[in-house]
């Protein structure tokens, strides 16, 4: 999976995508012709509930778009789902080409066409004065922001659980660190006027569902009213000086930092103050959620024992070198990468070169504002010519570290954080 | 670099599986997941700490006429039950338990709209997907 050529974008072979060409050809025409559309027949056409279009004719999946992307490995085309290599996250700020895509539904046409004409951003429920804001009210009317924040999908790491979990099987690479640019979300919901009664915050976008139903939400996940009124989480129209791209939002998008990436809502469209934690989609069940007591892998969990998923542990990321490269022995070489945390600031990050029976401190970098990934990076030796792993290992700041090993096995597979491994061959 | 026969180690894991998730006398043992030594790479130590996709172990080839899914009965049924909404890429990755399949069905169901066939055709499908794509079996 991981031996990709750079500049490639790894081969799929499964149904093809649609064309954007299809689109349009499709207007006007009934259920009844969409085997001879797609050329071929479809033997199962009833179960298409009735009145949806299949979704290969009638929405793209943002699969073109992959090809402004480069090395990213397509775990799947519909939805569209990508990580990123170790060794391409080096960037202390991730590039578009770079960055991870995770989209539960897919693009909608607004964001395809890069046409943000009309919108508004809904602000209601629990709110002394419900609002509604187009882009340039929010650029006029609140100060901007910009800030380097990382996202990472909550089940990033999904991979190394055993048993296996549901989901797409992200290994380490489904976490970026763009700069993003907007509206602080506190000064937005401080101008509507957040009633006491204010529990939590719901998150819509406008993105289709992969069913084709415009009445069915994709994903509409919130947080914590607390969390909410921190100053951290933004209302993003920019991506490292940029339009939100396509794939990652366009043309608005919350960042709540520290929290799972789905809580950080793209195509955002409404905010809804809750009186309730919120019950959207993929807020309740087992989406994002966690056993609310440790269980043994494997284990059936009865869906009121889990918990919603908030704040992401702290991890960290081997950036360069790649996986497997060749090295002198006898002869320092650097080893760096990156830290998170979801609680803010790491407190430190250690190497080690013998499979953790001993570790070294690494020189770790304070981030340019919180919840920006920090750089670390360490010079190791290593003694004679052969096979070595370099593991890192961060901390931090209550002196919680990473495991060795896959943490504790949730139905869903989320929340993995074990520690990250490279090889180096020293010669 | 040494290979373990395959085969014999996926009968291991099977085995070793079966007796974790049964509960057999043995009881759990964490140090049972370190064993899956299927994959070993020299290039990539993270390799070794996952357990591969059905795709990555034997069994029946792909049938690229049903979006690659392995070539076995039901295979056909599955593909078009399934790809009414997303593509068969995301069911090549899975390897969960069958009581997780029993609750993916139901979520599939009940909260994405998806059409709900006979009990025999679902059942059909079921077992496709219980026996390619199970971390049990």
């Amino acid at each position: 999976m991981s031996d990709l050529p750079d500049h490639a974008v790894a081969p799929i072979d499964t149904d093809q995508p649609p064309g954007n060409s299809r689109r349009a050809f499709l207007r006007g025409t009934s259920l009844s012709a969409f085997g001879a559309l797609l050329g071929m027949t479809i033997p199962f056409e009833r179960n298409l509930p009735a009145g949806i279009i299949p979704v290969a004719l009638a929405q793209d999946t943002g699969t073109d778009l992959m090809s402004g992307k480069t090395g990213l490995t397509i775990m799947s085309d519909r939805p569209l789902n990508a990580e990123t290599p170790a060794h391409l996250l080096d960037d202390d700020i991730t590039p578009y080409e770079r960055m991870f895509v995770r989209l539960n539904g897919l693009v909608p046409q607004s964001a395809l066409d890069g046409n943000a004409e009309g919108w508004t951003l809904t602000v209601d429920g629990e709110v002394e004065t419900p609002l509604s804001l187009t882009l340039e009210d929010l650029k006029a009317q609140f100060e901007t922001v910009t800030k380097v924040l990382w996202v990472e999908c909550g089940g990033n790491g999904r991979a190394f659980f055993q048993p296996g979990s549901s989901g797409n099987q992200w290994t380490m690479g489904g976490v970026g660190c763009p700069e993003w640019t907007g509206v602080r979300l506190a000064d937005v919901l401080k101008a509507a006027g957040v009633k006491p009664s204010a529990v939590y915050t719901g998150h819509y976008g406008n993105d289709v569902h992969l069913s084709g139903d415009a009445e069915k939400q994709t994903i509409s996940r919130g947080a914590p009213i607390e969390k909410a009124l921190e100053e951290d989480a933004i209302i993003a129209w920019a991506m490292n000086g940029e339009p939100i791209p396509a794939l990652h939002g366009f043309p608005l998008r919350l960042v709540v930092p520290g929290y799972p990436g789905s809580v950080s809502q793209k195509y955002l469209t409404r905010i809804w103050v809750r009186d309730q934690v919120h019950d959207g989609e993929k807020m309740t069940g087992y989406s994002y959620r966690l056993p609310a007591y440790p269980v043994a892998p494997g284990t059936e969990v009865p869906e009121e024992d889990m918990v919603i998923m908030t704040v992401m542990p702290v991890k960290s990321l081997i950036t360069f070198p790649e996986t497997g490269t060749e090295v002198p022995s006898g002869a320092a070489t650097e080893v760096r990468g990156h830290a998170w945390c979801g609680k803010g600031d790491v407190a430190a990050v250690h190497v080690s070169t013998d499979f953790g029976a001993t570790w070294q401190e690494a020189e770790l970098l304070a981030p340019p504002n919180s919840f920006a990934w920090q750089r670390w990076r360490a010079n190791v030796t290593l003694p004679q010519a052969g096979y070595y792993e370099v593991w890192a290992r961060a901390t931090d700041a209550d002196g919680i570290s990473q495991p060795p090993v896959s943490p504790g096995w949730n139905p869903r597979g989320y929340g993995n954080n074990l520690q990250h491994r490279i090889a180096l061959v020293a010669t | 670099m040494h290979q373990i026969p395959l085969r014999l180690v996926l009968g291991l894991a099977a085995l070793l599986g079966s007796a974790v998730l049964s509960g057999a006398q043995s009881g759990p043992d964490p140090m049972r997941a370190l064993r899956n030594e299927v994959q070993i790479s020299a290039a990539d130590p993270m390799v070794a700490l996952r357990a591969p996709a059905a795709t990555e172990t034997e069994g029946p080839a792909p049938n690229p006429e049903f979006g690659n899914l392995p070539d076995a009965a039901g295979a056909e049924e599955t593909y078009y039950q399934c790809t009414a909404c997303h593509s068969t890429a995301i069911i090549l990755q899975q390897r969960v338990t069958d009581a997780r399949w029993d609750d993916l069905w139901t979520w599939m169901v009940e909260k994405q709209g998806m059409f709900d066939p006979e009990p025999a055709e679902k059942e059909v499908i079921m077992t496709y997907l219980k026996a390619h794509f199970s971390s049990e079996r």
